[in-house]
């Protein structure tokens, strides 16, 4: 296990110096850097005072320089500041990892909730009228965008329950059932896609344990089908689920910036999406580096849970 | 960000200084006024900004020592009266007193001293610096008496200059950061700003119009998507949507419980063009291009009829517009388009390519039909949308052939056209340059009676109206939206939100 934590350890660092890299150079490349966004349509400014104003947030720099600079720093745990409030970046990040985090872990939870036995039930009742019935919901929740149903919802709650407070957000600590009361609609808007794609993966992946030897021989032994199921298939069944839950938790903590933009909600899209907009280089950086690490954090727990589910998966 | 940086708007009328009567006898108070915005400010440095989404909240904080009102007529605001000298080169104010910032410091002329020099220093790179290019000397003459001495007669300065916000000196001194604080001696103080959530402003308690304002609080609500900012405001979330665009407008106009409040904008959007490439070098091709627009059509396209084709000044400025009828080109002849081109050596036609971006719904759209309506004239037209921070780059290096975009307006001819026509002005993006396009602004600049000014401005109007390095397109109306229960806010063509301070909930 030891080894396997160290490699997966240096596979973390490789990983995230890559994306800086690549970030600090692309987050260059888009055409307007920072203090030309900054003035905005502001003509009155001198080439003099631009040239100013670059040399202090140190974009004048050889981008060599620039980039250890910022990596010297990260290192020692700072991420920069903001170049347009001077604030730093860690906090901003830090106000918006509770919101991302909500609406990562709500969307899965409800989605795999209800995957799992409606995988099953198309699975074991295949071509009955009822599996035909969810394997239709399924292809439209699969091609269904999650911002248009988000839009839909909106205009349906308005319709429906015009009282119901769905849009902005407001704390948990503040406001609880405010909070609830609006976290609902994205929290829905985000899972019933994600929840199509998981029902069609159990459905195929059961089928095929189904028809596997081992399967015949429980059955064969007398094994009551119940216990089939649920005992041998579909635990053999649950390993690509997995992969497919750890790459959307992966995406869903990037920021689901569509449904952050309907609903109004201040989450991680929208930081790092105004961040590149407004040149924010450090922001931008930092956010995506916390969403990298993320990332293949939640990929590493993902590991981890295939040796729990599939004891044939052995990490040595 | 979205226009110009000269939105910020001027008269060069001395009008009589009657404060505006409010009826308050059936006035409600109290409560929060819930706005949705598309956008959070870009930082809250009144002195700096260039974004609409910043003047929408530090319009409510600061105030200059005057006002331009929704009638577009100057009236007193920190100053309680001016004089200005015979020879034209002295207007002398007189503060209110009383007037406490929102951090309890007293307003002085020292702090309208430094506001100024803050304006004209380098440091602060402020757009509005060159608004005080014609100030020599700024003498502060009693503790609540301020003289501004020019070095030549500057018609537009009431507009220009007194309308510059002032800050607290002690403040700003003492190392106070302005693009994320706020003091202020306006109706509304700022309270919190959460990013991409909200900026809430609180009522300013000892502001100096007594009895003012009548709410307890602004929340700025920041919802970047246009549907739900309607259906926020239809179910009663919102209680007021700034400066809708065109198509949300025609939306919400019948919709129950909703209110549209309309006056005229003095925004316009405009074609322009680089007079230093070809075709647009020619006069003729500008001229052609003119013949070519279909005004009329792109008021019905874009703005659903509600906006008016109009020339170099806006309508709302009745003294000096020229009516359109008095422009010759601005009658749809694709035929004399062709002609012009023909006579300029493109018997063929040209080919060009377009800039604009899409974060403005209109723009884009005028961009759309634009290329439609020129293609029958032999421009052929190649739309390159691009995100706004391109668009802007290379709006300011004058790196396009032509571009489709919103300008912001201004009360007075020389702020809506001086730096825009003169050579070498600031947002003269297009390179133009025309000596007697220049003199004539000079002149409008520095007249002091209204009748010259009128005079040299209608020469101005059909110099630059065909061809100029611009056509003109449209003013639209400017549409805000409400709950019926929001009274008392008079819409302003300047786009300015003062009247929240008399705006009041109903119920």
């Amino acid at each position: 296990m030891l080894p396997f934590l160290t490699k997966r350890a240096i596979d973390l660092v490789v990983v995230l110096l890559g994306v800086s890299v690549l970030v600090f150079l692309m987050i260059r490349l888009i055409p307007g850097d920072a203090v030309q966004i900054m003035l905005g349509a502001n003509t009155e400014v001198t080439p003099q005072q631009i040239a100013q104003m670059r040399s202090k947030l140190g974009l004048d720099q050889p981008i060599l320089t620039q980039y250890w600079g910022w990596l010297t720093a990260a290192l020692g745990g700072n991420l920069g500041q903001s170049v347009w409030t001077g604030a730093p970046v860690s906090r901003e990040i830090l106000a918006r990892l509770p919101i991302t985090a909500e609406l990562t872990v709500l969307p899965l939870i409800l989605a795999t909730l209800l995957a799992v036995p409606l995988g099953i039930l198309t699975a074991a009742w295949r071509n009955s009228t009822l599996e035909r019935f969810i394997r239709f919901f399924t292809i439209v929740g699969i091609t269904t965008p999650a911002f248009w149903l988000g839009t839909l919802f909106i205009y349906l709650a308005f319709l429906l329950f015009p009282k119901w407070a769905t849009i902005g957000y407001v704390p948990f600590s503040e406001n609880p059932t405010g909070h609830l009361s609006r976290i609902f609609l994205p929290t829905v808007a985000l899972a019933l896609p994600l929840l199509a794609g998981l029902v069609r993966i159990l459905r195929s992946s059961l089928l095929e344990v189904l028809n596997q030897d081992f399967v015949r021989t429980a059955r064969a032994k007398g094994l009551p089908e119940r216990q089939v199921l649920y005992k041998h298939a579909l635990k053999n069944a649950l390993v690509p689920l997995l992969t497919v839950l750890g790459i959307q938790a992966g995406y869903l903590f990037g920021g689901a910036i569509v449904v952050e933009q309907v609903f109004a909600i201040p989450g991680f899209g929208r930081l790092i999406v105004g961040a590149i907009n407004e040149r924010n280089y450090a922001l931008v950086q930092g956010a995506i580096l916390v969403v990298t690490a993320g990332f293949v954090v939640i990929n590493f727990v993902v590991d981890l849970l295939y040796a729990l589910v599939d004891p044939r998966v052995e990490y040595q | 960000m979205k226009h110009c940086a000269k939105w910020v708007v001027c008269a060069a009328l001395l009008c009589g200084s009657q404060v505006p009567f409010v009826q308050a006898q059936s006035v409600a108070r109290g409560g929060t006024l819930q706005i949705a915005v598309d956008q959070s400010p870009v930082g809250l440095d009144p002195h700096v900004a260039t974004a609409f989404s910043t003047f929408v909240v530090t319009g409510q904080i600061y105030e200059g020592l005057l006002d331009v009102d929704a009638s577009l007529k100057i009236k007193p605001l920190l100053a309680s009266k001016y004089v200005k000298s015979k020879d034209g080169l002295t207007y002398t104010f007189t503060l209110r007193s009383n007037v406490k910032f929102h951090n309890g410091d007293p307003l002085t002329a020292a702090d309208v001293e430094y506001s100024m020099d803050r304006v004209k220093d380098p440091k602060t790179a402020s757009p509005l610096a060159s608004r005080l290019s014609a100030v020599k000397d700024i003498k502060v003459t009693g503790p609540l008496e301020v003289s501004f001495v020019l070095s030549k007669p500057f018609a537009p300065f009431l507009s220009e200059v007194a309308t510059i916000a002032i800050v607290d000196k002690k403040y700003v001194t003492g190392g106070g950061d302005l693009q994320r604080k706020a003091v202020g001696t306006g109706p509304f103080s700022l309270k919190e700003w959460v990013p991409d959530t909200y900026v809430q402003l609180a009522k300013n308690p000892n502001y100096w119009a007594k009895g003012q304002p009548y709410l307890d609080a602004l929340k700025y609500n920041i919802v970047p998507d246009a549907s739900t900012r309607q259906v926020g405001l239809q179910s009663g979330t919102y209680q007021f949507l700034p400066n809708i665009d065109a198509s949300l407008a025609a939306t919400l106009k019948n919709a129950a419980g909703i209110k549209l409040i309309k006056s005229q904008d003095l925004s316009y959007s405009l074609l322009g063009v680089n007079v230093t490439r070809k075709p647009f070098n020619d006069p003729r091709v500008r001229e052609a291009l003119n013949y070519a627009i279909n005004r009329p059509e792109i008021v019905q396209g874009v703005y659903f009829g509600d906006a008016v084709p109009a020339g170099p000044i806006p309508p709302a400025v009745k003294q000096y517009a020229q009516p359109v009828s008095s422009f010759a080109c601005y009658t749809h002849n694709p035929d004399k388009a062709k002609e012009l081109l023909k006579q300029a050596g493109y018997p063929g036609g040209v080919d060009f390519s377009i800039l604009t971006f899409n974060t403005i719904k209109t723009v884009s759209d005028a961009a759309q039909v634009l290329q439609a309506e020129l293609a029958a004239s032999g421009f052929r037209a190649k739309i390159d949308v691009q995100e706004f921070g391109s668009f802007v780059q290379n709006w300011r290096n004058s790196n396009f052939d032509a571009f489709v975009s919103l300008n912001g307006g201004s009360v007075d001819p020389d702020g809506q056209l001086y730096r825009t026509l003169i050579s070498g002005g600031s947002t003269n993006v297009f390179k133009y340059a025309d000596a007697a396009v220049d003199k004539l602004l000079e002149q409008g600049r520095s007249a002091t009676t209204t009748g010259k000014r009128i005079q040299i401005y209608t020469q101005l109007q059909q110099l630059v109206a065909c061809k100029g390095p611009l056509a003109f397109l449209a003013y639209g109306a400017l549409y805000s939206a409400a709950q019926s229960n929001v009274n008392g806010f008079t819409p302003n063509p300047t786009r300015s939100l003062a009247a929240f301070k008399t705006t009041w909930l109903g119920k």
